[in-house]
């Protein structure tokens, strides 16, 4: 052992990666700039909720002539909730509501509500969940559990506040109970069920795009590219060529990713496999066209591994993988509607757990092959200005 | 007329701040075994890219057999030799060769075999038809690259410093094909450093810094230097054309 030669290898390693500023600069930015998002998706602040409530309370009219409606005792507490912005609803408007998605759940006060209470009977309130994002069940679900909590005392303030009440009040007993249901999956679906699908679709991304990337960065570096560029082959044949090419591997990718998700694992899975394909192999598309678009920005295979946390790593965190979309902050919203995985992890997610129909996902389609025809344009067009 | 395979008019070219090819006229005839010598950086490979459409000039026009470049038909006759093997590692000789075929010619099954082996059999790899090219020597791969860059038949042949790390056995089974390619009408074009391989050359053409400072057999070179031999000549019409004067060496 030489501590010279030790200090040979390590100044030169050194001075090697200084020279490389695109390295450094990697080192120094990209830790602050990943650390700094998972930081701001993590300490957001909680997401509101819009949920239905339907009071079905017919109320009770006490021997004293009074009409009380603890219904509206309990739509009080649930609104109150933070977590939560109640609208009020007919049941058929909510049933829709929920079906479209644009509510996360209904609340349905049964019409005896008050009487069960004050007859010491007990009652319970419906909550159906939309039930297809584990996060916004888990939300709802601790926003109504808190509520309910709420709920003995407040209906005993209100009973003893009514003209008449005894001096003593009526304990309200046993407490209202939640009767939860699920409009898609339900309670047996774990977060494997939930995160399946969006992590399907996010490793085919994350494979394809590296592999394309390095494989036509090599194509630059051995010089055949040089020999592409001499022969009479067009730009777009060149890129046309690396999408075929790559999509045959990418479906074969995405078949074993779901049904090892599906075998193995257990993950649900209501919807079409045919449907998922598509959605792959529009995904696909983008995925190769962006890997030969970023592999002209990266000299070699180090620069290409850069890429990671720049392209990825944000469309996991920000693309409704871990959280869903709808609950980030608004400008974290307007980066995940730029990204790919976005449409992708959302298309399959509502195919495999609520077995959403082409016509569903229709919109996320378009996006993935907007995304997939506008990248490879531009990375014909790199591919032009780099080689004739 | 003689059917010119090259024009080159003014063609000038540039990367960045440094000047690759500063106005270079050129013309050669089709079949003439063309030489293009100059030492490392003169812009040699600069105009063989350019001629071969990889690049487009700055300033100037290049045409091939009368075609403008950028020009499909003029890549479809060309065949361009890159100085490093550029070839897919991981495929078999044959797949790289059968590989560059398709991009020019359609046709597969038994046409395709037929030339390809006769290509192998021209560059005499036909044992290793079958081996991935990371496997081949230096040489080897050279033999590969050449075989890429012939398959398709092309009637102009671009070759970039063919021979550098060669052994001397097989730069001369090299120069054979060459010279038999050009015997049956193939024009060729060899960019060189080396003085002594631009003699196998029907005519020169002495490039330094960007420019084509003169052209001609070898021996008229050395004539018109009034010098010994071809590299005294290329350093006189070097100096001359930087205005310092042409004492021969």
């Amino acid at each position: 052992m030489k501590i010279e030669r030790i200090l040979a290898i390590a100044s030169r390693i050194v001075r090697q990666f200084l020279r490389d500023r695109r390295t450094v600069a990697f080192l120094i930015l990209v830790p602050s700039f990943v650390m700094g998002l998972l930081g701001y998706l993590v300490n957001q602040e909680r997401a509101t909720y819009e949920v239905a409530l339907v009071n079905a309370d017919a109320g009770v009219t006490l021997p004293s002539g009074a009409v009380v409606c603890l219904g509206d005792v309990v739509a009080g507490a649930l609104g109150g909730e933070s977590g939560l912005h109640v609208v009020a609803m007919t049941p058929g408007e909510a049933q829709d509501a929920l079906a479209a998605g644009s509510i996360a759940a209904v609340f349905t006060l049964p019409g005896g509500l008050t009487r069960d209470v004050v007859t010491g009977a007990g009652a319970s309130i419906g909550l159906r969940l939309e039930g297809a994002q584990a996060a916004v069940i888990q939300a709802v679900s601790m926003s109504a559990a808190a509520a309910l909590r709420r709920c003995p005392q407040l209906l005993q303030d209100a009973l003893a506040a009514l003209p008449g009440a005894p001096s003593r009040a009526v304990p309200v007993k046993p407490p209202l109970q939640l009767d939860v249901s699920y409009l898609h999956g339900g309670a047996d679906l774990g977060p494997l069920d939930y995160m399946a699908s969006a992590f399907i679709a996010g490793f085919v991304f994350f494979f394809v795009f590296l592999l394309t990337c390095v494989s036509f960065l090599r194509e630059r570096s051995s010089g055949t590219i040089e020999r592409l560029a001499a022969s009479p082959v067009s730009r777009g044949e060149v890129v046309l060529g690396y999408l075929g090419g790559f999509t045959v591997f990418a479906i074969i990718e995405a078949l074993i990713i779901l049904l090892f998700a599906i075998y193995v694992l257990g993950a649900v899975f209501v919807g079409s496999v045919w449907l998922v394909l598509l959605v792959e192999l529009l995904l696909t598309l983008g995925a190769v066209s962006l890997g030969i678009l970023l592999s002209f920005f990266a000299r070699n295979e180090l620069q290409v591994i850069q890429f990671v946390p720049l392209v990825i790593i944000p469309q996991f965190l920000l693309g409704g993988l871990v959280w869903p979309v709808e609950t980030l902050a608004r400008p974290l919203q307007w980066i995940a509607a730029v990204m790919p995985l976005t449409y992708a992890a959302g298309a399959m997610h509502d195919v495999m757990i609520k077995g959403a129909g082409i016509g569903d996902i229709a919109g996320n389609l378009v996006f993935l092959l907007g995304f997939a025809v506008v990248v490879a344009a531009l990375a014909a067009a790199v591919l032009r200005r780099e080689v004739a | 007329m003689p059917v010119l395979a090259l024009q080159v008019e003014g063609v000038t070219k540039s990367f960045g701040r440094v000047r690759a090819l500063d106005g270079v006229d050129l013309e050669v005839r089709a079949g003439e075994n063309f030489g293009l010598v100059g030492p490392n950086g003169s812009g040699k490979t600069t105009l063989l890219r350019l001629l071969a459409g990889v690049l487009r000039p700055g300033g100037g026009t290049l045409r091939v057999f009368g075609m403008k470049l950028p020009s499909v038909a003029a890549r479809q006759l060309t065949g361009y030799m890159t100085q490093t093997a550029a070839l897919y590692e991981d495929l078999s000789v044959r797949e790289n060769v059968s590989f560059f075929w398709r991009l020019y010619a359609s046709g597969r099954g038994r046409s395709l075999r037929a030339k390809v082996d006769e290509v192998l059999e021209l560059v005499r790899l036909t044992d290793r038809a079958s081996s991935p090219v990371r496997t081949l020597s230096g040489g080897m791969r050279q033999r590969a690259n050449l075989a890429c860059a012939l398959v398709h038949g092309p009637r102009l042949l671009l070759l970039d410093e063919p021979t550098v790390g060669v052994d001397p056995e097989l730069r001369l089974s090299l120069w054979e094909h060459f010279h038999r390619m050009n015997a049956t009408g193939t024009t060729l074009v060899v960019s060189t450093h080396v003085m002594d391989e631009a003699r196998r050359c029907g005519r020169i053409g002495l490039i330094s810094a960007g420019r084509l400072i003169a052209d001609g057999t070898a021996e008229e070179l050395i004539a018109g230097a009034g010098a010994a031999d071809l590299e005294a000549a290329f350093l006189h019409y070097a100096r001359k054309s930087r205005g310092e004067g042409g004492e021969a060496a």
